[in-house]
């Protein structure tokens, strides 16, 4: 795969298939995907080759750094692409034109088809816009609906819908691959950030289809929970998401708690749902059983009663996790200047053809005369492609 | 004609549920498998076709619009078929109804296993093992099936019996704690469910990498995605500050982890109109000022570190400046200044956005039964030559099962006319499940 893209989105679906075997050759900027300063930084230290977003998302991929605004690059470029078997691009419509790496462009030096990631598509007013993971989360028709009713409506942690949208990107990636294999074809693909965020599932979808059939538009509600019990309940160290209050799902949380209490009828009648004093009373159990139970003891009690809760984990949680461990969450990546380090493992587990981490990202440009060599660059060629900037 | 889907050819046998699961084969769907839902007309699956089978207006009424807004505000007599939470993940899919508990269904189900390449499921752990359907079992039908397991916290491991949708998973994969506000305790936090649409995405793209395989080798193979693992990489940043530097993130409200300052939600003219402003760089951050008129707190103001040690002070000057103005227009105008922008768009504003009618995100389909002619989302990749797009409307429940049945199963009419009179085949749920509900 050729692999044009930076930052966060596009990366990341090109990683999805690095990390299932494909060579993945990544285009870098002279001074380096945006990505590289990005943190956070190994030991808090800011240096492109210590930036824990690129070495996450350039896992088992190649960096050769090239100048694509220089005239002998389209050759260096032409080459690249006539050799594989998938052009990935991350570059907007206007600037794609202008550096020869459009679809009309590139389907001239290349047969296989060309997948293109781009803010808001090829068309339409926003085509040339602007976009940040905020303000495609907002317009994504989320973020809307979530926070509270008296507040300002909020994003998710992270970097969570780039991330999204480039998994998006990833099946649209696979998909061009099965038909060029199974058809012979090459094509353009488009997907926008914009696209995948809109019609996606995780509740977007739903409101706006729920608008179209009834008029009602998801609105952030006024607290965090309905019914007698639900929501997120502090613990003695820290906090539990609870959902009890519709289905048999009370019954489970009943039994997770085991107080006699709450085993009677009247909590099972539907006016007692919507009584403010019944919701009272059954906090006055609820609240002094949660905080007298860490989290983990909380979610033991739940897996016995098999209730609907499960604690929130922070991101030391998700390191230090025993169980994440031992079923291989985390794996270690050996990084030529950096040493062993810690890294994501597989989000799946195949029996057949695993998830591996062959190689830790590149440094920049690591794989730059490598590569050349291999496109049948002569070293005079090579050093004339460096010396006019080309190719670095 | 040929349509040259990716994935022509390849069939789905789907026990999917909820959002992940039911997202991962309408992936596979999309890209031209022929996915059949199998569904049971005896047992409710919670959360995968609609809140309940028996749905008042006036009950629907009180269910968030996500959930409950059906057509016209009332379910009718098929709720199934019409709940907003669900039809949409059912576009480019076939259903059809047995009940597999029983002998004569489980061979049903079995037969159409013979012929599927592919069998998906998200149900609760041990649900397909009670079946008698483990996966040895699936492999004696179809030796080189790919199977997709997606089971909350793992199939193996001492998380195996906990039990969550996506709000639980988000919980533990580092989620929830990373999306509250500032300045509140995450006890505050309302449900979302982002690893749903995380795991479905992933689903899909392990069975197209499994595919893959199986077509250059004829192997098929298991994979096992755990949700909560898969959803604890939308978090890498936070996951690895952890690993490396025994760092604690917590939420940062609106502001951003790229370091742009400012960053944030602001609100305008109107009830609950809102902006998203991103300052990506300090040329944008120029740009701003600019188009504010060089106010004077923006001085001294143009590095993004010098910003960060001043957020508060920066936002409250913002959201004074934007309080008064038309969110659209603002947002307009931004971006032509070269400020990244964003309205927070609601679903209305969403289903009327001009830019996504003109780029065809929308495509009418036409009225059945159980809800009018609506414009239905359409899959946000488009592919030049291969027809991935809307093909067939949301499947209704049972809509397919004369195909199944007697096309592709090839039962004969007297054995059709017995499962359907044993209430196998049917486009209802059972009237008693119903009446219980």
């Amino acid at each position: 795969m050729l692999d044009f893209t930076s930052h966060i989105a596009g990366p990341y679906s090109t990683k999805l298939l690095a990390d299932l075997g494909a060579r993945v050759i990544k285009v870098e900027r002279p001074g380096g995907d945006c990505a590289r300063r990005l943190g956070p930084f190994l030991g808090g230290v800011q240096q492109i080759e210590r930036s824990g977003t690129y070495q996450f998302l350039n896992t088992n991929k190649e960096s050769i750094v090239i100048d694509l605004k220089r005239p002998s690059a389209q050759e260096l470029v032409r080459r690249l692409a006539a050799r594989a078997d998938l052009v990935v691009t991350g570059f907007p419509p206007a600037v794609a034109e202008r550096l020869g790496l459009d679809y009309a462009s590139l389907s001239r030096f290349t047969s296989a088809p060309v997948l293109s990631i781009t803010n808001f598509g090829h068309g339409g007013p926003y085509r040339d816009y602007r976009l940040s993971e905020t303000t495609l989360f907002a317009m994504g028709g989320e973020m809307f609906s979530h926070g509270l009713a008296n507040r300002e409506p909020l994003k998710l942690g992270g970097t969570a819908a780039l991330l999204q949208s480039g998994a998006m990107a990833g099946i649209a990636a696979l998909g061009a691959v099965h038909a060029r294999e199974l058809h012979g074809i090459g094509q353009r693909v488009e997907i926008s950030l914009f696209d995948a965020q809109i019609n996606s599932t995780d509740r977007r979808s739903a409101s706006i289809l729920a608008y179209r059939f009834s008029g009602r538009v998801q609105e952030r509600p006024a607290g965090p929970a309905s019914g007698i019990a639900g929501g997120i309940y502090p613990v003695a160290d820290g906090y539990v998401e609870v959902t009890a209050s519709f289905g048999n799902y009370w019954q489970r949380f009943v039994d997770m708690i085991d107080d006699d209490a709450l085993r009677q009828p009247k909590w099972l009648l539907p006016q007692t749902a919507m009584d403010p004093a019944a919701k009272e009373e059954a906090d006055g159990i609820v609240y002094p059983w949660m905080l007298s139970h860490t989290r983990q003891e909380v979610w033991r009690e739940a897996r016995r009663a098999h209730a609907m809760v499960a604690p929130l984990f922070t991101g030391r949680d998700i390191f230090n996790d025993p169980v994440f461990r031992e079923r291989g969450l985390w794996t270690e990546l050996e990084h030529a200047t950096l040493g062993r380090l810690p890294m994501l493992g597989r989000p799946y587990v195949f029996d057949r053809t695993p998830w591996r981490l062959r190689s830790a990202a590149p440094a920049l440009g690591a794989h730059t005369a490598a590569i050349l060599h291999d496109l049948g660059y002569s070293d005079s060629e090579a050093a004339s492609l460096r010396s006019e900037g080309a190719a670095s | 004609m040929n349509d040259y889907l990716p994935l022509a050819g390849v069939r789905i046998c789907d026990f999917s549920a909820v959002w992940a699961g039911q997202s991962a084969t309408m992936y596979l769907a999309d890209m031209g498998a022929e996915c059949i839902k199998v569904e049971n007309p005896f047992i409710w699956n919670p959360m995968t076709r609609a809140a309940s089978p028996r749905l008042t207006a006036a009950a629907a009424a009180m269910i968030p619009p996500w959930m409950g807004g059906h057509p016209g505000g009332d379910p009718g007599p098929r709720p199934w078929n019409n709940c907003p939470a669900f039809i949409h993940v059912l576009r480019n899919k076939k259903s059809f109804t047995v009940d597999s508990r029983r002998p004569e269904g489980l061979a049903i189900v079995k037969a159409l296993i013979r012929v599927s390449d592919v069998l998906a499921e998200n149900l609760a752990i041990g649900t397909l093992e009670k079946l008698g359907l483990d996966d040895a079992a699936i492999r004696r039908e179809r030796p080189d099936i790919v199977i997709l397991h997606m089971p909350a916290f793992g199939r193996t491991g001492e998380y195996v019996e906990g039990r969550g949708y996506g709000s639980h998973i988000d919980a533990v994969a580092g989620s929830t704690i990373l999306r509250g506000y500032e300045d509140s305790a995450p006890a505050t936090n309302v449900q979302i469910f982002a690893g749903d649409f995380w795991a479905g995405a992933h689903g899909a793209i392990a069975v197209l990498a499994a595919l893959r395989h199986r077509r250059r080798t004829g192997e098929g193979q298991t994979i096992e995605l755990a949700q909560v693992e898969c959803s604890a990489q939308m978090f890498p940043q936070a996951a690895l500050d952890a690993a490396w530097n025994g760092q604690e993130q917590t939420s940062d409200g609106n502001r951003s982890i790229e370091g742009f300052v400012p960053n944030g939600v602001f609100p305008c003219r109107g009830h609950d109109q809102w902006i998203a402003i991103s300052c990506r760089s300090d040329e944008e951050w120029r740009a701003l000022v600019a188009f504010m008129r060089n106010p004077s707190w923006t001085q001294d103001l143009s590095e993004a570190t010098i910003r960060a040690a001043h957020q508060p002070m920066i936002e409250a000057h913002i959201a004074d400046w934007t309080a008064n103005r038309d969110r659209d227009e603002l947002f307009h105008a931004l971006q032509q200044a070269g400020v990244t922008a964003g309205p927070v768009m609601s679903s209305k504003d969403v289903a009327g956005d001009p830019h996504l009618a003109a780029t065809g995100a929308w495509q009418s389909l036409p009225a059945t039964a159980d809800y009018p002619e609506t414009p239905f989302g359409v899959p946000p990749y488009r592919f030049s030559r291969s027809a991935v797009g809307l093909r067939t409307p949301p499947a209704l429940f049972g809509e397919h099962n004369d195909y199944v049945y007697r096309e592709l199963l090839g039962v004969g009419d007297d054995e059709y006319a017995e499962l359907e009179a044993a209430g196998h085949i049917t486009n209802t749920y059972d009237p008693e499940l119903v009446a219980r509900a």
